[in-house]
């Protein structure tokens, strides 16, 4: 019972970090850019919702805006700033991006305190549901179910629309469907926009269980990592899958060993790394 | 211009005059000795990223690990001064070897993510064992001994000046090796690895074993960076580890693929931070500004300015009337 109730946890953590990844791997698949600011707007992701909560009263207007006041921000960055790099080598794209990454925690430092904070659950979502023998919060079962909702209509968003079709064909060969008639700039900037709104909404989505603090953004960035070197970078499925091993190898481990939980998601890298340099669904 | 490639010569009296006036122009020998520090971790991350295009954030790995195992050999094994730095250099090297060996399994861009990710689990190991670590409280009460040979006292490093003379020797002696390693067919492979490497393979280097060897060289000078940073402050704390991005970007803003740039990153750095830290905390912004500002518009950094400049105006003495 213990085991199911690690299992359902380790669901619910594995699709927040499917949706941090996802958007890493779409923005990387599309645009063949490196964003290392990704944890930082996750960072944001959780503060707006912690503003927006304490201003609003609710969770669901601050489930909305923030995110979309995220993928704003970063679409505004890739017009003003990213899309002047595109051209550079991948270690340009890193420091700049680390730049901005380490821009937005001072400023968050800034606005908010050094200082973490919690957010509570939103009413209506607050208790807990008894599932076969135990008691499960209600919150991380909306949690699993909403963001398998948006994993849903992402796939749809990629796979069955005209928008995704030109994300695909876009990875391909972006010079080929620029030359096909499709104003690229726009397509750049939205998937930069929606690859890390994604980031923002998960920081919005977990910041009632984990909270807030300045300094999450490099931890997540390093799941993140962790996840596309599993997965393969520009997969949707790598990072799907990567995602819910990760969470579940992290969600299980608290239980055996509680110390040594997150250290185990890095273990876990390395032992694919040693067997399978390219990763579980990569190719050579 | 002054090139890295004579010994003794071009950079090197420039380091040396450098050294001699860094404490008497700085407020205090401590701030000297932390720029020298820094600068010894920012050359170590410019032999991976400037030479071997190697762009590691797991820098602070080394450095924490020199800090907290120079530290544990004083403090547990009673060891001396220089067994604690030889210590850290040689954890350093075998830390270093087995990371860069993981990591280098890949290249591009997952490599960097692998870097950061080692990263993040020295962080959590250290975190985990505080036992040994003291955990978030860093480690406490770190011994600066008495410099010695065979039982010999040689010097006592107590005061802030004459530890810093010593830091100086060791920045010195060390700076002058990196230019060795670099002048070296080694150091040329490496280039060559990092302008080409499809081509360095074809022509039939093992990249791979001079990927790890640059690394173990980086490993050791980092840890002995850490070591002498816990000796300085007689403390090794936990945020040693993530000290990676800073590494990184003092490396960059000074200037990568030039060795005194790595000592004008680490200067400016350190000035900055010392100048801002009462008035305005938050100073970490214009760092992540500069890095930008660099990027787009100073690739060099600061030392590819200052280059870029003095040929402007020697090209322009150089025309007749």
């Amino acid at each position: 019972m213990l085991y199911a109730f690690q299992v359902l946890n380790g669901l619910g953590l594995g699709m927040i970090y499917f949706l941090i990844s996802v958007g890493l791997t779409i923005i990387f698949g599309l645009l063949n850019f490196v964003n290392f600011a990704h944890g930082a707007f996750f960072m944001i992701g959780g503060y707006l919702c912690y503003s927006l909560v304490g201003w609003t009263g609710s969770f669901w207007l601050s489930l909305l805006f923030g995110p979309l006041f995220v993928a704003f921000a970063a679409w505004l960055a890739e017009k003003i700033l990213f899309h002047r790099i595109y051209h550079l080598p991948h270690t340009f794209h890193i420091l700049v991006t680390v730049g901005i990454a380490l821009i937005l925690q001072e400023t968050t430092i800034m606005i908010w305190g050094p200082v973490g904070k919690n957010i509570s659950v939103p009413e209506g979502l607050q208790g807990v549901v008894t599932l076969w023998a135990f008691a499960y919060p209600v919150y991380r079962l909306f949690l699993i179910s909403f963001t398998i909702i948006i994993a849903l209509a992402l796939w749809y968003l990629l796979e069955r629309t005209r928008f995704g079709a030109l994300v695909r064909a876009g990875s391909e060969s972006a010079e080929m469907i620029s030359l096909l008639g499709t104003n690229i700039h726009r397509l750049f900037a939205a998937t930069f926009a929606l690859g890390v709104g994604l980031a923002g909404l998960a920081g919005t989505l977990s910041a009632p269980v984990r909270g807030v603090n300045p300094f999450m953004g490099v931890e997540v960035l390093g799941i993140a990592f962790v996840v596309v070197v599993i997965g393969g970078m520009g997969s949707f499925t790598g990072a799907l899958l990567g995602g819910l091993l990760v969470g579940l190898v992290q969600s299980l481990m608290s239980t055996i060993w509680p110390e040594g939980a997150s250290l185990m998601i890095y273990g876990a890298m390395a032992a694919v790394i040693l067997l399978r340099p390219y990763g579980l669904f990569g190719r050579a | 211009m002054l090139k890295d490639s004579e010994l003794l010569g071009g950079t090197t009296p420039v380091v040396a005059i450098a050294l001699v006036l860094l404490p008497v122009v700085l407020p205090s020998a401590a701030l000297a000795t932390e720029i020298l520090i820094f600068a010894l971790a920012a050359l170590a991350c410019n032999l991976l990223l400037g030479y071997g295009g190697l762009l590691s954030f797991g820098q602070g790995i080394f450095f924490g690990a020199g800090a907290y195992l120079a530290s544990l050999a004083m403090i547990h094994a009673g060891a001396g001064f220089l067994t604690a730095l030889a210590t850290a250099a040689l954890s350093g090297t075998l830390i270093a070897a087995v990371v860069g060996a993981l990591a280098i399994r890949r290249t591009g861009i997952y490599f960097v993510m692998m870097t950061l990710a080692f990263n993040q689990t020295a962080y959590f190991i250290a975190y985990t064992l505080d036992e040994w670590t003291g955990g978030e409280n860093g480690l406490l009460d770190v011994p600066r001994p008495p410099l010695a040979l065979f039982g010999a006292t040689l010097a006592d490093l107590g005061s802030p000046m004459s530890y810093y003379v010593f830091v100086a020797v060791v920045f010195l002696l060390i700076f002058v090796a990196t230019k060795r390693v670099i002048a070296s067919p080694f150091g040329s492979t490496l280039i060559a690895i990092r302008d080409n490497e499809a081509r360095a393979d074809a022509v039939g280097y093992n990249t791979k074993h001079f990927k790890i060897v640059a690394f173990a060289v980086s490993g050791a000078i980092t840890a002995l960076a850490g070591a002498l940073y816990a000796m300085l402050l007689n403390f090794a704390p936990l945020e040693n580890i993530q000290m990676s991005e800073n590494i990184v970007i003092l490396t960059v803003i000074g200037g990568t693929g030039s060795l005194l740039g790595s000592l004008l990153g680490a200067g400016s750095w350190v000035i900055i931070s010392d100048m801002f830290a009462e008035v305005w905390p938050r100073w970490l912004i214009v760092m992540g500004g500069a890095l930008i500002l660099v990027v787009l518009f100073l690739r060099g950094g600061i030392w590819g300015g200052i280059e870029s400049l003095a040929e402007r105006i020697s090209s322009k003495k150089g025309k007749p009337g």
